[in-house]
């Protein structure tokens, strides 16, 4: 060893770097459990939330309007009376037997007081009560009578609803069909996707309502294109078509008529990168990490084929969204540009004091870009597919879908309407029908109703 | 002129406070008293007290920071692990009281002794004995095989070979020069890497590749050739993953845990539940599940610490790791030849590397590695590695105070 001062300088190097791996190791921790804690302890593989509910007396969940939907009695656990109510409800409140991630997983923390602070625990121990006390109550942001409207509207149709309020985040209904009824889930011989909540993990080709975030490409891009279009078209090899012949037609008129060969072509020449950036600001290919639902991921890809990058843009392709992550979208437009984040929990405990934040929004389009999309989507409804969605008394926005997929090989349609309506009722939805056909023909009547429900 | 040092009560009675409060809480734990919670948290007292003012009073230049840092770590593991089985931390007692032994035999070696000079070689061949045995002998525990049983009792002969490990490390690199002289040792290193990624034993192996590289690194000074090294390990870690399905396995898992739930996954799963479920102040002594987190008193003891105690005190755990690395750097810069400051570096790197490798695994930061987190997890084989390199530690400390005095009194200071 020739250099001993040398040796001391690289140990002091070394001893920054063991510094600097265990500020990494504790940083990481802390970030991790706080940002993820809620999603990791509020799985149904949780053994403890089990362990919790034998013990303890589970809280209330009530709706907005202060309806109880689940409370205990002694260890049995009772739902609303209502059979239409339950079902309606059942994949928002979920079950106490780990099978669905409801209101009951989720905030298993609250309602079974897992949560309960020093002072708690020590009145426990100082009064030497054993394990077993009462959980705070909850009330969700879910309206329970538009929730059970909207499950008698869908008339046992396999699909989803989301609606939401685009300017809070606060989800007002969220049903989902096929349902289970939570008092006998666990002895119920159920459907096979009975226990899916396919609002929040049904992901599905969003077909035409892709184009929301197409036009908003080309509307940030400053691309009007003007095309003719001829009822079909032909694309690096691959045939896509129209409905009927739209003739030639520029953005706004392709958006309201919804014109596949249009937006085809528009996709090529906007190119891949630039459609994939504009779906990744829209939150597709994103992880959602939203302390009040479990939202599975949307997808977007692109190829270096034209064809598929012509078919992602009119939303097939490999595009899937779940109906949540569509009625945000179509917030994002009516809340000018920024994507709320979705909430269910409005308060906790009986106190009055609300637990409840405006979450994380994400600004996604600029306020220009958001109220020309808005435009179109409401000529959409006065003048274009969308019209069956129009309700008088107030001005409705809107756009249709049908979804194109294959089952048992044969080439079915999902009917999709995203929209919503005006300031002074801040309300977006969407609504998908599996399988059912056209957009405009089946999706869009029930949005109608609804609209005409929030309108009072 | 007069030297002496801080005062070091506060942190002892702080720690036993800690120590006979929690076993009191798990006194009380059931509704019924368990009378032998509180008789092994006074036993556990009575040790560390007698432990440290004995050791303090034999030898006067120990390094009491560390040796404290060590109880604290080892006070933490036998409180968990009683709570968990108290069987088991009976027996991590009397392991710790039998390791104890050994590490003032080391101390008491290590006080006198310079380099093994030609007996290293012996020590490396060894090491490759013991790393290679386990391939032959070995019975396979939790997917690795790295355990030997003597009908008697098993030992892990990975965790002696890491301090011979360390031990011709300190040799080669502070009596050779040339680049060409330390080949065999990177030989020898090259060679028990191999052994520990066949036998499964990925954490080990990590650990030693970590600690070569900054031992090489610290040593030599030359950065172009530690970044080859890393370079080579990058490349041994990429074609290990092709060529291994169990470690290809583990960087899945790392990767997405929840879609394997019910397999491969299910231990991270556990064990970030656990950390979620105990939040920043813990679900108190007791009050976890830690049974259903496999092999909760061994690798995944952190989870446990994380569920009960809250990550803040988990954080206060791995900051006692720092302490280690921090007063084990010192007593290197004060050792008086190369040899023993790299002996000093090589444990402290190690068991701080060990650490991190282990604890970073629990929250998902790297690939889960089995490995022991040191001083905390049960096991014998594990808790008497520890003790040994503390022993080697204390043991430059102690040579290093006795030079330190000769020096100072030539200069007519009163040392006390």
């Amino acid at each position: 060893m020739k250099n001993q001062q040398r040796f001391r300088t690289n140990m002091r190097f070394s001893l920054g770097f063991f510094v600097l791996l265990f500020i990494v190791l504790i940083v990481y921790m802390g970030y991790s459990v706080i940002k993820n804690g809620t999603t990791w302890y509020a799985t149904p593989y949780n053994p403890r939330i089990a362990n919790a509910r034998k013990n303890i007396n589970g809280g209330t969940i009530y709706d907005r309007n202060g309806i109880a939907l689940a409370w205990s009695e002694g260890t049995t656990r009772k739902y609303h009376q209502t059979q239409s109510i339950r079902r309606a409800c059942s994949h928002v409140v979920g079950d106490i037997y780990g099978k669905t991630i409801g209101a009951e997983t989720t905030f298993a923390k609250y309602l079974y007081g897992l949560d309960s602070n020093i002072s708690v625990l020590l009145d426990q121990i100082l009064s030497g009560e054993e394990a077993g006390g009462q959980g705070q109550d909850i009330t969700l942001t879910i309206d329970a009578q538009l929730s059970d409207y909207i499950y008698k509207k869908m008339d046992g149709r396999r699909g989803s609803v989301v609606v939401l309020n685009y300017r809070t985040g606060e989800i007002l209904a969220s049903v989902s069909i096929l349902t289970f009824d939570p008092n006998t889930v666990n002895t119920d011989e159920l459907e096979e996707s009975a226990l899916v909540d396919r609002a929040t993990m049904g992901r599905y080709p969003p077909g035409s309502i892709m184009k929301i975030v197409t036009a908003s490409a080309a509307v940030d891009q400053g691309l009007d294109l003007t095309y003719t279009c001829t009822g079909s078209d032909t694309i690096g090899g691959q045939l896509v078509t129209c409905t009927k012949e739209h003739g030639t037609q520029n953005l706004e008129e392709a958006f309201v008529n919804s014109c596949n060969t249009y937006f085809a072509n528009l996709s090529v020449k906007l190119g891949g990168s630039t459609l994939k950036k504009q779906a990744e600001k829209f939150s597709f290919n994103r992880t959602f990490d939203y302390s009040d639902i479990t939202l599975y991921r949307s997808n977007f890809e692109i190829s270096s084929e034209l064809g598929d990058i012509a078919w992602a843009g009119i939303g097939q392709y490999n595009d899937l969204i779940t109906p949540m992550h569509a009625a945000l979208m179509a917030a994002t437009i009516a809340n000018n540009g920024v994507m709320p984040e979705p909430k269910l929990l409005k308060e906790v405990g009986g106190s009055g004091l609300s637990r409840w934040s405006n979450g994380k929004s994400v600004k996604v389009l600029s306020e220009k870009t958001a109220s020309i999309i808005k435009n179109m989507m409401g000529k959409v409804v006065q003048s274009g597919t969308g019209t069956s969605a129009g309700i008088s008394g107030a001005a409705v926005y809107g756009k249709t879908g049908t979804a194109e997929y294959m089952e048992d090989g044969e080439i079915k349609n999902h009917s999709w309407f995203v929209g919503f309506m005006n300031e002074e009722h801040p309300y977006a939805l969407a609504v998908l029908f599996e399988g059912a056909g056209y957009g405009s023909a089946y999706a869009a009547p029930v949005a109608a109703d609804i609209f005409e429900y929030l309108l009072g | 002129m007069k030297i002496s040092r801080r005062s070091t009560k506060a942190i002892l009675f702080l720690q036993q406070i800690f120590i006979l409060s929690a076993f009191g809480l798990l006194t009380i734990q059931n509704g019924n008293l368990d009378f032998m919670a509180i008789a092994m948290g006074v036993a556990l007292c009575v040790f560390n007290l007698l432990q440290y003012n004995i050791l303090k009073a034999a030898f006067r230049h120990m390094d009491r920071f560390v040796l404290l840092a060590a109880q604290f770590l080892w006070s933490v593991g036998i409180i968990v692990i009683y709570r968990i089985n108290p069987e088991y931390a009976f027996k991590q007692g009397i392991i710790l009281f039998g390791s104890t032994i050994v590490s003032v035999i080391v101390m008491l070696v290590i006080r006198k002794s310079h380099d093994f000079g030609k007996w290293n070689w012996l020590f490396m061949l060894l090491a490759i004995a013991l790393l290679g045995s386990t391939l032959i002998l070995s019975k396979t525990i939790g997917g690795a095989k790295n355990w030997i049983d003597l009908k008697i009792f098993s030992f892990q002969p990975s965790e002696f070979a890491k301090i011979l490990f360390i031990m011709g490390s300190a040799y080669f690199l502070s009596t050779r020069e040339k680049l060409f002289s330390f080949f065999p040792y990177i030989l020898f290193t090259g060679i028990c890497v191999i052994l520990l990624v066949a036998a499964k034993e990925l954490g080990t192996g990590l650990l030693l590749c970590g600690t070569f590289l900054i031992l090489f690194f610290a040593a030599t000074g030359r950065i172009f050739l530690t970044l080859i090294g890393v370079g080579v390990f990058g490349v041994g870690a990429y074609a290990s993953y092709h060529i291994f399905s169990h470690v290809r396995t583990r960087v899945e898992v790392w990767l997405d845990p929840w879609s394997s739930y019910n397999d491969q996954g299910y231990q991270i799963v556990q064990g970030l539940m656990a950390l979620a479920s105990g939040g920043l102040f813990g679900v108190g002594l007791g009050n976890g599940m830690p049974n259903v987190i496999p092999a909760s008193h061994t690798d995944y003891i952190f989870s446990v610490i994380g569920e009960e105690f809250g990550i803040l005190f988990a954080a206060v755990v791995i900051v006692f790791y720092l302490v280690f690395i921090v007063r084990g750097m010192l007593i290197a810069l004060n050792a008086e030849n190369i040899y023993d400051a790299l002996l000093v570096f090589g444990c402290t790197c190690m068991l701080s590397l060990q650490g991190f490798i282990i604890i970073g695994g629990v929250i998902k930061l790297i690939p889960l590695t089995g490995i022991t987190l040191p001083f905390i997890s049960y096991g014998g084989s594990s808790l008497l590695s520890s003790m040994i390199q503390l022993g080697i530690i204390e043991g430059v400390a102690i040579k290093n105070g006795k030079k330190e005095e000769k020096e100072l009194r030539m200069m007519g200071a009163d040392v006390l």
